[in-house]
């Protein structure tokens, strides 16, 4: 197969975006929805048909060089290899899902133009990332992916905090992007290059404390898109954005580009002990925060964002232990999982028309039992329950990190276990709140038709869910770690314990699922009430992470601002300016006077300067 | 190997790059004499920046990727004082004419429907190209003087008398600060002259000639530091910077355009053709000062464009800011850095003043330009607010449009230069994101006010908005045949130390 | 020379200083003209000296041009002094002060 064939993945979103942005009004909705879905739905089974180029050491495709100048030239080059084609399989399928709920959600949205239009240019940019070969052409996926979510999730723009949400989302990730903006700058001054092959190859070279550093500006780069610690305010924010974005940008996909980027150069950070035991501290302490938060929020959609950045927390420790498919097993798994889980909370806001709080919902089960299964589904393979795809993959890492010899390691495995419980309970919690109990609030009178299109797309991604495990079954459950034979050399390092052991661990993961479902339970079955206390309100604002960054950052940003506008600029440089020409003026006053447009005053100056000129010449003459 | 070109490569029997200087000049005294016919005037101008338009395209087509001088014309003039006639055009003048005659045409259009005294503003407009393209032609420092004054006043005129609000203030005050530069550069003219004269008898302005006289290193900081000055004033660099935000707030929609567009330009250009080659030390010697200002101006400007409560200051100060980033560029002194500073200098243009352009269009429909104002526009027009957010994600660097492209080439050669730079360049970043996000969030999102429906672009609007928006994505798409033109000439200067490729065209 | 230079020299000084001192002194605009006049012939006067001292004739010549211009500047003068007594219904100098700064 032509290797080029490869950029027809990525062309089908970019065609649709392009079609739909330019034409898209003057379309009919059906046109413009097919396009959408089309476009990504070609580009899945594009990603699948090529599969076999993947193998082996992948395969390589460069369209053209897009800048060159001097030394510095970086190309169009992209890759299809072991770690890109499942990624990018995996991001295909879901977004095709997700643009199918898509239709059913926008349905009487006026701007659906705009709305898929977006979603299918943030398709392309999230391809980019995935299949880029050359760390500038994965910039512009990364930037792009920014601007589609600034785009998405400020969608309903008539509100101003929708807007605002959007912004922050932009500004946030995009200081993260500076780190890794710093980082390319950096490895193409050592490497001469930016592909992204060759700086793996070349990283063995690099100074221990160059590395270091390298990997914390990757790894804050990563940060900024993950929403990990301490960029991770914009996530919750996020949600303002209609659910389908949430489920597709928040959910599966741009929030594990920070991980993805971290695998992909993981030859290089891998070779900085150091910086791997800063990543896994990053995500064990991101996850323990977003865990604590979750389990106080009242948004429904704010508890899964929360999980959201807990989970990709997990992922980061799993990079950071230094097991590349336990990171990426967790990534696939939790991105069926919570797209579903995304996708069932819009579902219920629909049903419940617009209601977000958790705590006016409540007897939804028994309103609609496929979603209430489906939902089922996915809080089971977010709080760990044995044998759903969750449990395989957070044990997986959780395994992965006590099988190793690195002290530090171990303790990570404790604070993990116990995030996985607060995991439970906070799924339990939501689970609870919205699907059991009595109906809170009479909402039959208005009461939203789901479309079937909304429905329906639930049941791949529950299926998926609740098999996902078999893509990387270990061989203690009969499977054969099928993704870490399949990313091979790439996988990191892997768990190997006697098989007591990890039965022990399973039991012990098993044993705090079932923990976190009691606490639940007790707290929440038999006494569903908010908690009001100083905690539960510091939790529910995240720690109060947005008035302390809000008091560090934005203020004095803003009054430093006015201050060079008004005093710096105003009254130094201009003012100085001001003096300058109020003196010249007075100057000019003051010399006005002496034209006082009489003929005989000037005469006389005449004369009297003739009188000066002779005395000067006569006293030159005779001294 | 001959790296300097031979002269007679360019020299042509017909004045082609007289032609370019002289459409407009003509065009512009016919509009001045024929006031009474604004519909005349208004074709008539329309026509002959599209002659030059169309001229500098072929140009540009034609010579793509030749180094050297492409075009060269040199007739004597006032021969008593040496003064010669010299134009010449290399791939960095040819970049800088492309993006001027693109810049007039749009000047013109969005001035169509003006009705004030509209010959004489065609007029000023087509004087200022004449000047703006003789600026980026001329050789002799007397003829690139010249036209550096001619292509002020018109600008003074554009600003104070058709212009907005406070337009006398900003009108004076562009003209001291740029005439304060400007008569310390001609002082520095005279004296090089005299000095060059006492050391070799011939009284010359020719600038390849001038760059062989010998100065102590002390002459050569004075005269080094009065042309600088005056073209850091016209860059701008921060702390001679207060003259734009005025400026350009004052100025009518197609003065902001070629504020932004083209004589910020030629501020860089001066410094890139005359200061630096005629005093290589000291000007190897002041580039870490030049960049550290820079560095101040770019996070200055974008905090002050941050507080800005009008979209046209907040726009003049993004540029300040931008423009910051490019003489950065010139300072980090290799090839990727100057290429992509050179080619940041078209982009900016470019993107500016389509902002420019685009905040006129809205000024035109809500009557103001105050953000606290401005509301919701997206619901109200569409399309417009769609090409508003393409230009204002250009302007913040969104890879894949024209800025990103040579933002990037300037902080990776910058890097290189000193690792700082390029870091501060870069983190640079979010603080145009911050204030370009305010910008459209403040115009485009929020609840749309009660005014009646707008019209969205007219087809007007669209003949000068497609093309911007053709150029931004062409730019950040495929760079190449922009960077092209530049690459000769910008390795000759680096190569020949600092001399310039100004050595292969001595007459 | 059948004067001596010094006796020309003084009387041409005499004739300046005395129409200067009519030229200040007068406020009479016309009285202002027939001072200028006194002190341009005074110069003359010098000027005749001074081509029979070199005996050189460039002197005499000047002064020719001298007349003509003068004759020139008077029906100038006069005629502005006609428009001004037209406008103000006065020849008083001070009369006239637009030019004040």
């Amino acid at each position: 197969m032509n290797p080029l064939l490869l950029f027809l993945i990525l062309l089908f979103p970019l065609a649709a975006a392009v079609v739909n942005a330019l034409l898209g009004t003057r379309l009919p909705r059906g046109a413009v929805v097919a396009t959408a879905v089309g476009g990504v739905a070609l580009s899945a089974l594009a990603s699948f048909l090529l599969w076999p180029l993947a193998a082996g050491e992948g395969t390589r495709a460069t369209l053209y060089t897009w800048m060159a100048s001097g030394d510095f030239s970086a190309a169009v080059e992209i890759v299809y290899d072991r770690i890109s084609a499942p990624m990018a399989l995996m991001v295909t399928f879901v977004a095709t899902l997700i643009h199918l709920y898509a239709a059913g959600y926008m349905e009487e949205e006026k701007d659906y133009a705009r709305f898929f239009a977006l979603l299918n240019l943030f398709v392309f940019a999230m391809l980019v990332i995935v299949l880029s070969d050359n760390l500038l052409l994965l910039f512009l996926g990364w930037e792009g992916v920014g601007f589609c979510s600034y785009g998405l999730i400020g969608f309903w723009y008539f509100e101003e905090r929708n807007a605002d949400a959007g912004r922050k989302a932009f500004l946030v990730t995009r200081v993260g992007d500076v780190f890794l903006g710093v980082a390319l700058l950096w490895l193409f001054a050592l490497t001469g290059t930016l592909s992204i092959s060759q700086i793996n190859e070349a990283a063995a070279g690099f100074a221990p404390g160059t590395l270091f550093l390298l990997s914390l500006l990757l790894l804050g780069g990563a940060c900024g898109k993950s929403a990990q610690l301490p960029f991770m305010t914009w996530l919750p924010d996020a949600m303002a954005g209609p659910t389908p974005v949430s489920a597709l940008i928040h959910a599966a996909t741009m929030v594990t580009a920070g991980v993805y980027l971290l695998c992909r150069l993981f030859p290089l950070v891998s070779l900085s002990p150091e910086a791997m035991a800063v990543i896994a501290l990053v995500g064990v302490a991101t996850a323990l925060y977003a865990a604590t938060c979750a389990a106080a929020q009242r948004e429904i959609k704010r508890v899964l964002a929360y999980s959201t950045m807990s989970q990709v927390g997990f992922m980061f420790l799993a990079v950071g232990i230094g097991s590349v498919s336990a990171a990426l097993f967790h990534l696939f798994t939790h991105a069926f999982f919570k797209a579903l889980l995304f996708m069932g909370a819009g579902c219920v806001i629909h049903m419940t028309a617009g209601e977000n709080d958790i705590y006016r919902m409540g007897g939804l089960a028994r309103r609609d039992r496929l979603l209430f299964w489906c939902f089922l589904i996915g809080a089971l393979c977010l709080a760990g329950a044995p044998l759903t795809s969750g449990f395989f993959s957070k044990d997986g890492i959780l395994v992965t990190a006590f099988a190793s010899e690195v002290p530090l390691h171990r303790f990570l495995w404790g604070a993990g276990s116990f995030i996985a419980l607060l995991t439970a309970f906070y799924t339990f919690r939501l689970l609870y709140l919205v699907f059991l109990g009595a109906e809170k609030r009479p909402v039959g009178a208005h009461r939203h038709h789901l479309p079937g299109v909304m429905r329906w797309t639930l049941v791949p991604l529950a299926a998926l869910a609740l098999l996902g495990g078999l893509f990387d079954l270990p061989p203690l459950y009969g499977g054969g770690h099928a993704l870490r034979e399949w990313l091979g050399p790439l996988a990191g390092i892997g768990p190997h314990l006697p098989h007591a052991v990890e039965w022990l661990l399973a039991g012990v993961a098993t044993s705090i699922f079932l923990l976190g479902w009691v606490f639940a339970h007790l707290r929440y079955r038999i006494a569903p009430a908010p908690g009001e206390s100083l905690g539960a309100r510091f939790l529910l604002s995240g720690w109060w992470a947005d008035r302390a960054v809000y008091t560090v950052v934005v203020r004095p940003f803003g009054s430093l601002a006015r201050f060079f506008w008004k005093v710096a600029d105003g009254r130094l440089i201009d003012g100085s300016l001001h003096t300058l020409a109020e003196g010249s003026n007075v100057l000019g006053e003051g010399l006005r006077r002496l034209t006082t447009g009489r003929l005989h005053n000037y005469l006389t100056a005449l004369g009297w300067g003739g009188v000066v000129m002779l005395a000067w010449f006569l006293a030159g003459y005779l001294l | 190997m001959n790296l300097l070109p031979d002269i007679t490569q360019g020299a042509s029997s017909f004045p082609l790059l007289t032609l370019l200087v002289a459409i407009p000049a003509v065009g512009g005294l016919v509009c001045f004499f024929l006031r009474r016919h604004a519909a005349a005037c208004r074709w008539l101008s329309l026509i002959s920046t599209l002659v030059v338009l169309a001229l500098s395209v072929v140009y540009f087509v034609t010579f793509s990727g030749q180094g050297g001088w492409l075009l060269y014309e040199d007739y004597p003039w006032i021969e008593r004082f040496g003064i010669r006639y010299t134009l010449g055009l290399d791939g960095i003048s040819l970049l800088m004419i492309l993006l001027t005659a693109l810049t007039q045409v749009l000047a013109i259009l969005v001035s169509w429907r003006r009705t004030f005294e509209l010959p004489l503003f065609f007029a000023t407009i087509l004087f200022m190209e004449a000047g703006i393209l003789g600026v980026f032609l001329a050789l002799d420092l007397f003829l690139f003087y010249l036209f550096w004054e001619v292509m002020v006043i018109p600008m003074f005129f554009l600003i104070g008398v058709y212009g907005h609000g406070r337009r006398v203030y900003a009108a004076v005050k562009f003209f001291l600060y740029t005439m304060g530069g400007s008569l310390l550069m001609l002082l520095g003219i005279i004296a090089l002259v005299i000095i060059h004269a006492g050391q070799t008898g011939e009284i010359t302005f020719s600038l390849p000639a001038l760059q062989g006289t010998v100065l102590s290193p002390e002459t050569e900081w004075w005269l080094y530091g009065a042309f600088l000055i005056a073209f850091i004033i016209k860059v701008p660099l921060v702390p001679f910077h207060t003259w734009l935000p005025d400026a350009h707030t004052e100025a009518p929609t197609a003065g902001s355009l070629d504020l932004a567009g083209l004589l910020l330009k030629t501020g860089m250009y001066g410094l890139i053709r005359i200061a630096f080659p005629l005093f290589p030390v000291a000007a190897q010697a002041s580039l870490p000062f030049l960049a550290v200002l820079a560095i101040v101006g770019i996070f200055y400007a974008a905090w002050i464009a941050f507080a800005q409560l009008d979209a046209k200051r907040l726009i003049a100060y993004s540029s300040v800011s931008h423009v910051g980033l490019m003489v950065l560029g010139l300072c980090a002194w290799n090839q990727t850095a100057v290429e992509g500073s050179i080619l940041q200098m078209f982009n900016h243009g470019i993107t500016t003043g389509a902002l420019f352009i685009m905040v006129g269009m809205i000024q035109h429909r809500a009557h103001t330009r105050d953000l606290d104002s401005l509301s919701g526009l997206w619901a109200k027009a569409p399309i417009l607010s769609a090409f508003f957010l393409f230009f204002a994600l250009s302007s913040l660097g969104l890879p894949g449009l024209n800025n990103f492209v040579g933002e990037i080439l300037i902080l990776i050669g910058a890097f290189q230069a000193n690792p700082w730079w390029g870091i501060l360049g870069m983190a640079g970043v979010v603080f145009a994101a911050a204030y370009t996000l305010r910008l459209v969030k403040e115009t485009l999102w929020g609840p749309p006010d009660e005014t009646p429906e707008w019209q969205d672009l007219t087809p007007r609007e669209y003949i000068v908005l497609v093309p911007l928006a053709a150029l931004v994505l062409w730019v950040g798409v495929y760079p190449a045949p922009f960077l092209e033109p530049i690459r000769e000439p910008v390795r000759l200067m680096l190569e020949g130390g600092i001399f310039t490729a100004l050595n292969g065209g001595t007459p | 020379m059948i004067v001596p230079m010094s006796h020309i020299l003084a009387i041409s000084a005499t004739m300046f200083l005395m129409g200067f001192a009519c030229v200040l002194a007068q406020r009479n605009l016309i009285m202002v003209l027939i001072g200028v006049e006194i002190m341009l012939n005074a110069v003359g006067l010098t000027l005749v000296g001074a081509s029979a001292l070199w005996e050189q004739v460039d002197g005499q010549i000047f002064v020719i041009f001298l007349m003509a211009m003068t004759s020139a500047e008077v029906s100038i003068s006069l005629a502005l002094v006609v428009y001004l007594n037209r406008r103000k219904h006065t020849l008083e100098a001070d009369a006239f002060s637009e030019m004040k700064g």
